[in-house]
Order: C-alpha cells, then sequence, then structure tokens
C-alpha cells in the first residue's frame, strides 16, 4: 500500500485555516454539515491587525480612505469578487461574523463608515470593523490621546506614534512606562506579555500607574498587549482602574489580536465539533470525471489520502502559501493546479514602481470563480472545473486586497457564501 | 508514483524559509513557562545562523532546554523543521561537552530495560525507594519527582510470545510488530493487547529480531550510537519491507522514529532505509486504513468510559490527523474526548533531568487540568506514548492506558483494569 486514507466522511473538507476557510467550517457547521479544516502550519491571521478591513481604498485610486464601503461596492469592477458575490452576501457575511465573535467573547463593533485606527507607526488604517478594544482609537473623533508605551519594549514608540497622529490632526501626547510592571521576565515577545498581564494584580498595577498619568479628557492608546485568553475581563478592569477609555494599537507579528481571533473561532469550531488539524500540507489531489476524488497531505512517511463530499481550497494564494513558483516564474496552485491569472514570468510580477497606485500584478492575480466561487477557466466565468470544488479568500482572483484594504472582508464573505451555498445543497 | 517525495523539507534546506514570524515562540510550550529557554525561533533558525557560519561555540546553550516536542514545527507556517534544528544543535554542543553519564543512561532504554528484569522486583523496589532516589538524584541529577517505569513482573514481552506460541493464529495475512522497548522491558500487556487486536482481525503476527529504534539516544544528542542502532534495524526489517508486510508499531515516537527522524537526523537515505520507512505504520495508522478498506471488525461491546485521550507531540508529528480519534470513536458509549493541550511536558526523557522536571510539570498543567475538567468520574485516560502515559499518570493520579488497550477491551478480549487478556 501506497497511501495511506483517514476515515473521510466530511462533507466539506477545508484546506486553509485563515479566516474564509474557518468562517466557512462554522457556517457550515451551523448548517449541520460535518466540516473537517486542515492547514500547513499557523494561518497569517497571527500577524494581521485583528480588525475587519472590508475596503478602505479604491483600487487605482488616490490615497483618499473609502468612508463607506457600502457605499462603494457597487463601483468596483464585475469581476472583484465582491462584485461576484453582491452587497446583500457581503452584508450577511460581517453580520454573521459580528454574531460569531459576540457568542465567542470577543466582541467587534461596526462603526458609522470606516473606522480610522492609529497603525504602530501612527498611520491611520480605515477598517470596517474592529474588535472592542480597538474601537476608542477612532481618529475621526477629537479627543486627545496618550499614547504609552513601555521600556524595553521593542518595536512600539509611543513618541513616534504621537508626532505622526500629530501631522494627521489628532491631538496626541507620548509617555513611558517600565515594563516591569507587566513582566519581569526578559525576551519576553507580545503574546507572553499579554498572557502576563491577565492576571489582576498586574493589570491592576499597570492601571494605577495609567491613572497616574492621563488628563481629563484624554483617551489612552496601549500597544496591544491587554491580556489573552481573559481579555475582555482585562481590558474592562485596566479601563476602570485607569479611569479613561482605552484603546489597542496592533503591533509587529506576532499580533495579539489577530491570535485572540484566531483562538476564539477555533474554539467556537470545536464546540461544534469540526475538527481543525495544523501540520497537514495538502500537496497533490486526484481527479476524475470532472470531481475532486481526494486531496493527498504530505506525512512522515506516505502521502495521506483525505476524501470528502466537497472541498474549499482557502489556501491563501501568494502571500498564504497557496501558490507556489518555479524559477522561471511560472506560478501554480499547489493543490488542485488550477489555472491562474498571476502573470507567469517574473518579470512581470511587479511594476517598476513599488508603491504603484495601480498595484501589483502578482498580487491582484489568482484562481477566478463563477459568481457561486467554484474555480473556473478565466475566459469561461460560468463553467465550474469541478462539480465539488470550491475557492475562498486570498486565492481569489480579481481583487488586490493589499492595496484595497480588503482582505479580510473578501475572505469572511467568499467563505460565509460558499458555505451557504453548500448548505442549500 | 513516487510516494516518497513529501514535501517535509529535512532539516538544513528548510532554515531559510524563516521569516521570522516568531509564530512558533508564541506556541512553545517550554518558552511560555521559562526564562532558560529562549525559544524556537531564537534557538533555532536564527542561532542556526551563528553555528554554521563557522563561529566556534553555538551562541546560546538554552537550547538543551528544547524539549523536542515539535510544536513549533506543526505551527510554523513555511514548514521550517525546528524541533529538528533544535537537535542537531544539541548534539554540536554534546560532541564539545561531553555527554553526562546521567544522559548515556536515559538514551539506553534497552540496556535500562535489560538491567531491571535481571530482578524486576528488586529494581521496582529501589526506583520506588525514596532515598535511592534521592541519591540518583544527588549524585547523578534525575529528578527523584518523575514517575520511573515499572519493569515488568510477569516476564517479559518475547517471553510471553514463546509461552503462548502454540496459541497464536497462523494466517495467510500477515503482519510485523514492532514493539519497541517500553512493552519489551515495561508493559507486555500493550503488546499482549496489540497481538489480540491483530489476530481478532484475521491477521499472525510476525515478530521478527529487532532493537531499540535510537531515539532516546538522538534525544540525548549520541548520534554515533543511534545510528549503529538504526542500521541494525534496517538488517533485521528491511527483508520484511521488501516482501510487502506492514511493520506496525504502538509506539507512536518508535515508529516515527524509523520512518523520518533516524533516516533524516542520521543522514541514511540509503534505498534500504527508503523501504523500511514506506513498510512502517502507525497502529492506529494501519487500523483506520483497515477500517476505510471495510476489513476492521467492528463487533466491539459497549464501553461506558469518559476517556481524556492526548495525542501525544510525536503523533502530530506523523502527521495523520488522528488516527486513534476516528477509530475509538466507532466504540458504542465510549466518550473519547480529545485533549487539545500542547504537551504532556514529559517529552521522553526530559522530564527525568532534575533541571527540567519543574518544566515538565509546569508544560504539562494545560493537559492535567483538561483532565480535571472532565469530571470526577474519570477512572482511566489514554495515550499513545510510553513515556507520555508515565508522566500524566504520576500528574493525574489517574491510570493513563494506550488507546489498544481500550479498543482490546472494546473487543472482549482485555480487561482493561487489571492488563491482562481475558483468555490467556
Ligand atoms: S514560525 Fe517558522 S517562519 Fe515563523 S519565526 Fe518560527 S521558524 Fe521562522
Ligand atoms: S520542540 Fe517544543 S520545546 Fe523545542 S522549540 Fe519546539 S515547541 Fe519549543
Amino acid at each position: 500500500m501506497n497511501t495511506n486514507t483517514s476515515r473521510g466522511e466530511a462533507d466539506l473538507l477545508v484546506i486553509g485555516a485563515g479566516l474564509s476557510g474557518l468562517m466557512a467550517a462554522w457556517q457550515a457547521a451551523r448548517a449541520g454539515l460535518r466540516v473537517h479544516v486542515i492547514a500547513k502550519g499557523a494561518p497569517s491571521l497571527h500577524w494581521t491587525a485583528g480588525t475587519v478591513d472590508v475596503l478602505g481604498y479604491m483600487a487605482a485610486a488616490s490615497a483618499t480612505a473609502v468612508a463607506d464601503p457600502m457605499n462603494a461596492l457597487s463601483a468596483l469592477p464585475g469581476y472583484h469578487p465582491y462584485s461576484l458575490l453582491g452587497a446583500a452576501q457581503v452584508r450577511a457575511a460581517l453580520a454573521d461574523f459580528l454574531a460569531l465573535t459576540e457568542a465567542a467573547g470577543l466582541p467587534y463593533v461596526q462603526g458609522d463608515g470606516n473606522w480610522l485606527l492609529p497603525s504602530a507607526v501612527g498611520a491611520l488604517r480605515p477598517t470596517w470593523l474592529t474588535p472592542q478594544a480597538q474601537a476608542a482609537g477612532d481618529a475621526r473623533r477629537t479627543a486627545p490621546m496618550l499614547i504609552v508605551g513601555f521600556s524595553g519594549l521593542r518595536d512600539f514608540y509611543p513618541h513616534l506614534i504621537a508626532e505622526n497622529l500629530g501631522k494627521q490632526g489628532v491631538p496626541a501626547r507620548a509617555a513611558m512606562l517600565p515594563l516591569e510592571l507587566i513582566s519581569t521576565a526578559r525576551d519576553r515577545n507580545a503574546i507572553h506579555l499579554a498572557h502576563a498581564l491577565d492576571e489582576p494584580q498586574r493589570h491592576q498595577a499597570l492601571g494605577r500607574a495609567l491613572r497616574q498619568l492621563v488628563q481629563p479628557g484624554e483617551r489612552i492608546g496601549l500597544p496591544a498587549l491587554l491580556g489573552l485568553e481573559d481579555h475582555g475581563a482585562t481590558w474592562a478592569a485596566l479601563q476602570s482602574a485607569a479611569g479613561a477609555a482605552l484603546f489597542e494599537i496592533p503591533m509587529l507579528p506576532p499580533s495579539v489580536p489577530g491570535t485572540r481571533l484566531f483562538q476564539a473561532i477555533r474554539r467556537s469550531l470545536r464546540d461544534l465539533g469540526v475538527r481543525v488539524d495544523m501540520g497537514i500540507e495538502a500537496i497533490r489531489s486526484h481527479t476524475a470525471a470532472g470531481r475532486i476524488e481526494w486531496v493527498e497531505t504530505a506525512t512522515s512517511a506516505r502521502p495521506m489520502r483525505l476524501s470528502a463530499a466537497c472541498y474549499l481550497l482557502a489556501s491563501g494564494g501568494v502571500l498564504g502559501g497557496g501558490f507556489d513558483s518555479d524559477h522561471t516564474g511560472r506560478m501554480r496552485e499547489v493543490v488542485f493546479d488550477l489555472p491562474l491569472t498571476v502573470p507567469q514570468r517574473r518579470s512581470h510580477w511587479f511594476r517598476a514602481e513599488f508603491m504603484h497606485p495601480a498595484g501589483q500584478p502578482v498580487f491582484q492575480g489568482g484562481v477566478a470563480v463563477t459568481a457561486a466561487m467554484q474555480p473556473c477557466h478565466p475566459d469561461d466565468p460560468a463553467q465550474p472545473l469541478y462539480a465539488n470544488l470550491w475557492a475562498a479568500g486570498g486565492v481569489l482572483a480579481g481583487a488586490d486586497p493589499i492595496q484595497e484594504r480588503s482582505l479580510e472582508g473578501i475572505a469572511l464573505t467568499s467563505g460565509w457564501a460558499v458555505a451557504q451555498a453548500l448548505a442549500r445543497r | 508514483m513516487s510516494s516518497f517525495t513529501t514535501s517535509w523539507q529535512s532539516a538544513g534546506p528548510s532554515l531559510d524559509e524563516c521569516i521570522k514570524c516568531n509564530i512558533c515562540t508564541v506556541y512553545c510550550p517550554v518558552a511560555a513557562v521559562t526564562d532558560k529557554f529562549h525559544g524556537p525561533k531564537y534557538s533555532g533558525p536564527q542561532a542556526q545562523r551563528f553555528r554554521e557560519n563557522g563561529q566556534p561555540q553555538s551562541p546560546d546553550h538554552s537550547v538543551d532546554y528544547c524539549s523536542g516536542c515539535r510544536v513549533c514545527n506543526e505551527v510554523c507556517p513555511t514548514g521550517v523543521r525546528i524541533a529538528e534544528i533544535n537537535t542537531r544543535a544539541r548534539a554540536a554542543l554534546a560532541a564539545q561537552q561531553g555527554i553526562p553519564l546521567r544522559n548515556r543512561l536515559l538514551g539506553r532504554s534497552d540496556l535500562l530495560g535489560k538491567m531491571g528484569m535481571i530482578a524486576p522486583g528488586l529494581a521496582n523496589f529501589a526506583m520506588n525507594n525514596g532515598l535511592v532516589r534521592a541519591v540518583a538524584e544527588g549524585v547523578m541529577g534525575i529528578s527523584k519527582g518523575a514517575q520511573m517505569p515499572r519493569w515488568s513482573t510477569q516476564g517479559t514481552f518475547a517471553a510471553w510470545l514463546k509461552r503462548s506460541a502454540a496459541r497464536r493464529l497462523k494466517s495467510a495475512d500477515k503482519v510485523v510488530y514492532f514493539h519497541g522497548c517500553s512493552t519489551m522491558y515495561y508493559e507486555p500487556y500493550v503488546g499482549q493487547a496489540a497481538v489480540a487486536v491483530f489476530e481478532h482481525n484475521g491477521f499472525e503476527v510476525l515478530v521478527p529480531e529487532q532493537g531499540c529504534c535510537g531515539l532516546p539516544l538522538l534525544n540525548n544528542a549520541e548520534f554515533a550510537a543511534a545510528e549503529g542502532y538504526h542500521e541494525r534495524n534496517l538488517d533485521y526489517l528491511t527483508p520484511y519491507a521488501q516482501q510487502g508486510y506492514p511493520i506496525i508499531g504502538t509506539s507512536t515516537s518508535c515508529t516515527l522514529t524509523l520512518k523520518e527522524e533516524a533516516p533524516d537526523m542520521l543522514d541514511i537515505h540509503t534505498p534500504a532505509a527508503h523501504d523500511l520507512a514506506l513498510a512502517v505504520w502507525d497502529m492506529f495508522e494501519w487500523l483506520r486504513d483497515l477500517y476505510q478498506a471495510g476489513q476492521l471488525r467492528t463487533d466491539f461491546n459497549a464501553l461506558p468510559l469518559v476517556l481524556p485521550y492526548h495525542p501525544p507531540c510525536q503523533y502530530r508529528a506523523h502527521h495523520l490527523g488522528s488516527p486513534v480519534m476516528d477509530i475509538l470513536t466507532l466504540i458504542p458509549q465510549l466518550d473519547v474526548r480529545e485533549s487539545a493541550a500542547r504537551c504532556c511536558g514529559g517529552a521522553g526523557t526530559y522530564v527525568y533531568k532534575k533541571e527540567k522536571y519543574q518544566i515538565a510539570m509546569d508544560v504539562g498543567q494545560e493537559l492535567f487540568d483538561f483532565v480535571a475538567e472532565q469530571g470526577a468520574d474519570v477512572t482511566v485516560t489514554a495515550c499513545t506514548s510510553e513515556t507520555c502515559r508515565w508522566h500524566i499518570e504520576s500528574a493525574t493520579h489517574i491510570p493513563c492506558r494506550h488507546p489498544i488497550e481500550v479498543l482490546a477491551a472494546a473487543y472482549g478480549l482485555y480487561d482493561l483494569h487489571a492488563r491482562r487478556l481475558l483468555k490467556e
């Protein structure tokens, strides 16, 4: 025997544990489908800001941020995933995401239009849904900010942030506190610090120090490490100890807000009986008569076969590792070898100017899909290539999620839509 | 189809795939509980650059605190084999500094096994005697709190096989059983349960001569000795592999070593090593395959138990999903609850080292809490790895069994509590 089979009774095998795959898994499991999620490693959620960007900029437009994505969706080209999905599905998917995070104890909030939240260098990020702990940082409000950093904490410089915010018209000042308030261990990363702050003694001490620093009317921005497992309670307790509104500013990876979101959804999936197996890398598939028969994954010896009634490719495209390229620049989709709209010569991947307003071709290309999110040939958008294969998230062609700031919105909506379609079958 | 081309790169080149995201450090259970270990990214890909660039000494000795649990490998988004980089670094360190007698002893589970079997009652007494353990800790650094395995007082597994030879099933369908040291000397009943399950499904069990897989030596930085062990197993077992027999083991760490660890760490990539690796199966991996082919007997008795099950780190390193869950969930009324804890903390011989004992207990807390949360009526837990079972048992004070014992019990062949076959 050369291969090895898993019990394989799933209705849906999801390849990839990013937002699109997790959202699809959750929605499908809620509808009663048996779902199995596999991923090569931890998903890129671990290095995102933890917010849900839906549409921050129109792809080729100027530097002005989109004020309300729901009003801007109709201006996108017809091949864009949002156009294929339609505004009604976008709204419904985001509403379900709010319900999911609320139930998981990590509530997200929607504002009136895009929030404008500070980044770790003090730039402003237009985003549609934010974890509640980032909301008070909205730069559309004029209340002054106090940005607090910790001496010895790398990659978070409050003075730089305050200065840049000031240049953009947001009144802000900076202050430093000793890192020992949180932890005396050396060489801690943000996740370890966040975990340490869950301890009441520590966050009470930090809260008291903040109360000393803050002036009336100020809101306080802190690096995003305000608790991990007990984040909600930690953040609330800190806020009342400090006597001011607190907001988190996401730091460089590994990102605490992104990690929290991953862990919250993973817990919800476990409660629904969905397995999320990491360290399982899909390497190829077997097809017959227009259907996917099984997917093969790498093991410590012979490959393993996984079969299911339906398959969702949510492996994340160029950035997530779903596409691979050889030395000539021929880019291929790893598992199903689907046709890609990525330029097939390395010299065509990037424009000469890296910040070109039209974006980079290599990030815009991907798997073309039908309106029902089934992979198709780019020239024949009505005809699915396989009867039981869908795609969602970063693998999709037709968007430039980096330039547009639409990564999470496309992931959630497309993953949700696939699950809805499967649940109806 | 070339079936051996998995994309899990060998440890060396995978170094270059590191994108410095630090996710490994986020999930490393050892870095989370101690300052003595600087975490996988630092000790692995980062420090390796210095090691490779001809630096006289590795830049940090904290890599000795890596337990080898491979949680880092599992979460790394780009497939860097951090744990293997660390194992090699430990070996390089040992080459400079020498290996303490304690580690040499702990690395030789076969030798320890044989020595104890000379007078198992006495050996068990000594191992559970507070004074002896205090001396062992003081003189050799073997932690006195860690639970030592108990040598079998009913003879070795081989002795049982001999005794029961007349009762063993003959069949055209044959499998080779790899028992490993722990079944041989400490827990022959695990092997008995395995044999009973094979025979119940109509397979004749062959147990050819075999040696220790060498994993304890690899983990204790004795690569040269481990190579000798692996070469011997190649001589013993490859002929069976080449005749098409599956070689099936109940110890997940032994099977992982035969499949991947030994060839990779020791750079033994001969056709024989390749043939052997492809013939080796973990017990539940093989059972799942049998089930999938519609050939596994499912005449199970109901087993009304809540069973917390911990998939050990080595199992996850097989990259097989959870074959144990896939099979045990077929048993009526058995409520198996899989732990999501990263590691039990024991990590093979790690917990036996005085300076690491507390770390092992702290790492395992996640799992011990999980077991406690399953309620007071839990009478037994399960894990596929022997050293983990001993560690879990000593921390939770609840007996921990191999899942094959649970399966044999469900077939009505085995007494799960007394640990013996019903019909022998
Ligand atoms: S998880 Fe992998 S890629 Fe990320 S820092 Fe660790 S070794 Fe490097
Ligand atoms: S093998 Fe385990 S202890 Fe060692 S670095 Fe990786 S996660 Fe940490």
